[in-house]
């Protein structure tokens, strides 16, 4: 003990060995009188109002244990928080008005923590319970991750196939080796290709979509492929025939709303401009969707630790958002940030420093994009607030990601907050 | 200044005494400077033994304070209540059936204690589902703590589940039972069977150490050799490796993160976390139980084995005996023995592979669910027992049988697989296949060298390879039981066998259905160091006993300074492992 103690004293706090850089506690660290890594700084709630472009000046996280040649550096960045950014999603609320007669569509693009359809079916429910609509909306043809909304079986000469074995999938979001050069991916980023060698002959692909939540039922149940791709259907069963690209099944009603879940896994969300302008246009005018909700954020974070990439990550989003209007200028936009996200940091669980400084720049960027944006992280109470759900069982032992009942909580409170700008 | 002493003195829910704080070495530092100070006092009489005993038990009961609290009154009832009815066991009195009535006594108040504080969220919970019921949890003890108010500083719907009480509650059931079956003489001072209950290195998480391996230690005086020290400083540092290096960093940077969500990960992702979650539970629970032994040893107190490289086991039952083997001896002498051993089914006679099978069943079930409260574990447990059996049955079996066995299982599960194409078939078929590819080698070396004089060293050879791959289907198979083990909450046993079965099912799915070879390389290169610390764990798990005996024996013989220059170096390493950056996130699998 002693002997480990004197180290405290001796050694360095960082020091290199070879290439690598080793770490040593101090003597104050280790019976706790100094905190190992100190907390990001404290968010700037209402006091400032300018929305101006990111100041040149350096506002500094706590340093690295007090060590000045160790800090890192943040961009000081001034943003309008008394605006409520509901404001720009007015015109999505007074198309609600034709929910009776109409059908209005809501899009709802993600990251992992999207998936299984969680979150947006608290939106769905919520939106629906109010102006009516129902359905599950748009699904792959191989659904690979299950639903908690929809449960999706795929034969092939009546014989069940796992999502793998199915057909060939593109993703906008994949690796190289799963992309498209024309970008033809369709409206969910992603596209199943029933081609000779998975389909012999006049062999029919029966696809299996069977609700499993109450606002689930449908009138249509509708097939979104290359005008080469048949099909009929029967109750929950979709017989698909023919060759060519697959870009969705959808269960729907004629009115009302209908909200689409398509995740993207592992996505930082600057995809949509690999993807046909055309093709998009065409499905968000003749669909109206009138909603276009942008869950991205969380994939930048975890390998990105220094600001200017963020800022950059950021203007690729930004740009994201632009070519969205432009395919679909009818459509409010809302853009959901990164929740809290947990890493380790000389062995204490801490946010991520770049998390406060992303969620920043992106409502920034939303305002002056004139989109609506949702700060997740700050609704969550901000700063290690992700240590507190997951005390609670609402998030993951990851620090990253929300349980179903995290993400049932988080939906809810999107859910909400649109239905409170409406009133 | 109050605030100091509050954080040095006060119980803190959210910050138990753990040997990976430095606190706790702090307190040990502290404790052993005392102890050795009266233990070089003076000469060793019976009164300084008992003053030794008396200052660890009070030193261990401020450790159990600072673990969970107000819970140290249950400690402090069971030694009084176990103490008493010793003594009464052995009392001279003429009713033959008096001692049987107070062990009895005695268990049923020790269980009792272990069901309302473990145990009552799962049976309430089973009462609901079965009969319709809508009953809740109530805490009377937090209640009478409230001067029986449901309001007040204890929360009454909420039951917490003390730190401990499986260990301890087992060890003085032990210590009853050895004293009815005149294995010990029951402990006359209160205050040495206090220590013997509570004694800090083991009282959180074991080794669970039956009565008459200790209290006859009570009574010895302190010895500690100069290799004693080395090896009790090896075990520490043996266990804060495993504990930090292999398990916490194999868990925080891939085993939680697959655990929590399976479908964001490949099947080959899964698999490898379920293979690096079988040796994190090992690293973590023997690392843990390393440390006690060598904090024991420091003090002159000799605990028993806990884990013998059971990954090395060559069969089920084998691994039983090598994993938590406190555990397992303390459930063969006071649960399968008493249960009817081989020898009855429930009190009547029957044949001696029967009754083993049916007890050894009826035990492991029962052990699963001693592991935690929820109906995961049970199955866990369920798992493990026919395993055993179906082990030993395969042992009993010819190689003509077992041949056509595996063929016809390996054969059902390929149909099984190609009509219906579910993950769990595949999942099921694969394994099943290569089990029949190990037995048809042998089944052909078999049936080519029966009756034949074979090479002494070709002999060898083939039983080395045997006995390798033994080990590595018996680990395959510990490891799927693995499957089922994890569980999210110890409260709503509802919430955490729904977590289990979900996390099991999709993993299932990945592993049987979302392989794909494809991401394979990427896996390894961007998870290099992950894959690195478990393929070493595995190697140095597998490295022969003799072996790492003798290393240990290397290492307590060092001089002393190259000892603290060793102790040093290997703290600044496992510190760069608490300190190290965390693997990010990387989806391979779309």
């Amino acid at each position: 003990m002693v002997s480990l103690a004197a180290l405290c004293v001796v050694l360095p706090e960082r020091f290199a060995f070879g290439e690598k850089e080793l770490r040593w506690p101090t003597l104050a660290e280790v019976i706790g009188t100094e905190e190992a890594y100190p907390r990001p700084l404290p968010e700037e709630e209402g006091s400032i109002t300018s929305p101006d472009t990111i100041a040149p000046s350096p506002d500094t996280l706590p340093s690295l244990r007090g060590r000045t040649e160790e800090r890192l550096i943040i961009p000081k960045i001034t943003v309008d928080s008394a605006t409520d950014s509901r404001l720009f999603l007015r015109a999505f609320y007074a198309s609600l008005a034709d929910a009776g007669t109409k059908k209005i569509r809501v899009v709802h693009y993600g990251d992992s923590q999207i998936e299984e359809d969680r979150m947006t079916q608290q939106i769905r429910e919520t939106l629906q319970a109010a102006y009516g609509g129902s359905g599950v909306g748009l699904v792959p043809l191989a659904q690979t991750i299950p639903s908690l909304t929809v449960r999706q079986e795929l034969f092939l000469s009546g014989r069940f196939v796992s999502p793998q074995n199915g057909p060939k999938r593109y993703l906008v979001y994949g690796p190289k080796r799963d992309q498209r050069t024309d970008g033809l991916y369709g409206p969910m980023g992603q596209m199943a290709y029933m081609s000779d060698s998975l389909v012999k002959g006049s062999e029919t692909v029966k696809a299996i979509c069977q609700p499993l939540q109450p606002n689930m039922h449908y009138d249509r149940f509708r097939l979104f492929a290359d005008t080469s791709v048949h099909y009929t259907t029967s109750r929950d069963t979709m017989f698909l025939s023919g060759r060519g690209g697959v870009y969705g099944l959808s269960q729907e009603s004629k009115t009302g709303i209908i909200v689409d879940n398509i995740p993207m896994r592992g996505c930082m969300g600057i995809v949509f401009t690999k993807m046909d302008s055309t093709q998009l246009s065409t499905f968000y005018s003749e669909e109206n969707v009138r909603l276009i909700i942008m869950q991205f954020g969380g994939n930048a974070i975890p390998s990105n630790k220094n600001p200017g990439t963020i800022q950059a990550i950021v203007k690729g989003l930004r740009q994201q958002v632009q070519y969205l209007r432009r395919c679909a200028p009818e459509a409010s936009i809302l853009f959901i940030g990164p929740s809290d996200m947990l890493t380790q940091i000389d062995g204490e669980w801490t946010t991520y420093p770049m998390v406060p400084y992303m969620d920043k720049l992106l409502r920034k960027m939303a305002l002056e994009e004139n989109i609506a944006y949702f700060s997740l992280y700050r609704w969550m109470g901000g700063s290690g607030s992700m240590m507190k759900w997951q005390e609670v069982g609402l998030a993951g032992s990851d620090g990253v990601h929300f349980t179903r009942a995290g993400a049932r909580k988080a939906g809810k409170a999107v859910a909400e907050w649109m239905m409170e700008g409406n009133e | 200044m109050s605030d100091f002493w509050q954080h040095i003195l006060g119980f803190n829910a959210e910050s138990p005494l753990l040997f990976t704080q430095f606190y706790f070495w702090a307190f040990f530092a502290l404790v052993y400077a005392l102890f050795a100070l009266l233990m070089s006092v003076g000469k060793t009489t019976n009164s300084k033994l008992h003053l030794r005993n008396v200052y660890l038990m009070f030193v261990s009961w401020f450790f159990y304070y600072k673990t969970s609290g107000l819970f140290l009154l249950i400690l402090a009832f069971v030694t009084l209540s176990d103490w008493f009815i010793a003594q009464r066991i052995r009392a001279k009195i003429e009713r033959k059936w008096a001692p049987r009535l107070w062990l009895t006594l005695s268990v049923v108040i020790d269980l009792s204690i272990l069901f309302y504080f473990k145990y009552a969220y799962f049976f309430t919970n089973v009462i609901n589902d079965w009969f319709g019921a809508d009953f809740r949890v109530f805490d009377i003890f937090a209640y009478i703590g409230n001067g029986f108010s449901e309001a007040g500083r204890f929360d009454v719907d909420t039951i917490i589940l003390p730190v401990g009480i499986s260990f301890y509650t087992f060890q003085v059931i032990s210590y009853t039972c050895d004293v009815f079956r005149r294995k010990i003489e029951p402990v006359k001072n209160i205050l040495d069977f206090g220590f013997y209950v509570s004694f800090f290195p083991q009282l959180v998480a074991g080794p669970i150490v039956r009565a008459e391996e200790f209290i006859p230690q009570l009574y010895k005086p302190f010895r500690l050799s100069r290799r004693a020290f080395g090896i009790a400083v090896f075990w520490i540092l043996n266990g804060l490796a495993k504990k930090i290096i292999m398990s916490d960093y194999l868990a925080v940077n891939l085993i939680d993160r697959v655990f929590d969500n399976p479908l964001l990960f490949s099947g080959f992702e899964n698999l490898f976390a379920l293979f690096a979650y079988s040796l994190q539970v090992y690293a973590d629970f023997s690392g843990y139980t390393d440390i006690a032994i060598g904090v024991a040893m420091l003090m002159g107190f000799y605990l028993p084995m806990n884990f013998n490289s059971p990954y090395k086991s060559k069969n089920p039952q084998e691994f039983w005996r090598r994993w938590h083997m406190s555990l397992g001896r303390w459930l063969k002498s006071y649960l399968y023995i008493p249960l009817g051993g081989n020898r009855t089914i429930l009190g009547f006679k029957a044949p001696k592979l029967w009754a083993a099978n049916f007890n050894s069943f009826i035990t492991q079930v029962l052990g699963g669910l001693w592991h935690g409260a929820s109906w995961n574990f049970v199955l866990w447990g369920a798992i493990n027992g026919v395993g055993m059996i179906v082990e030993k049955i395969w042992r009993e079996w010819n190689w003509h049988v077992r041949f056509a066995a595996i063929s016809a299982l390996t054969f059902g599960l390929v149909l099984l697989d190609y009509f219906y194409n579910l993950p769990v078939w595949r999942l099921f078929a694969v394994w099943a296949a290569i089990i029949w590819f190990g037995t048809a080698i042998r089944y052909i070396y078999w049936l080519i060298t029966a009756d034949k004089i074979i090479n002494h060293k070709f002999e060898i050879l083939n039983n080395k390879i045997a006995n390798a791959w033994a080990i590595l289907q018996t680990f395959a198979f510990i490891t799927f039981t693995r499957l089922f083990f994890r569980s999210s909450s110890n409260l709503d046993p509802a919430t955490a066998n729904e977590v289990a079965w979900a996390t099991a099912k999709n993993m299932v799915n990945q592993i049987g259905g979302a392989w794909s070879n494809a991401i394979i390389p990427d896996f390894l290169w961007e998870y290099r160091w992950v894959v690195a610390m478990f393929i070493a764990g595995m190697v140095i798990h597998w490295i022969p006993t003799n072996f790492k005996r003798r290393y240990r024996l290397w290492f307590s013989a060092m001089p002393l300074w190259l000892m603290v220059i060793v102790v040093c170096l290997a703290i600044v390493v496992i510190y760069q492992f608490v300190s190290a950056e965390m693997q990010p996130f990387i989806y391979f699998q779309f």
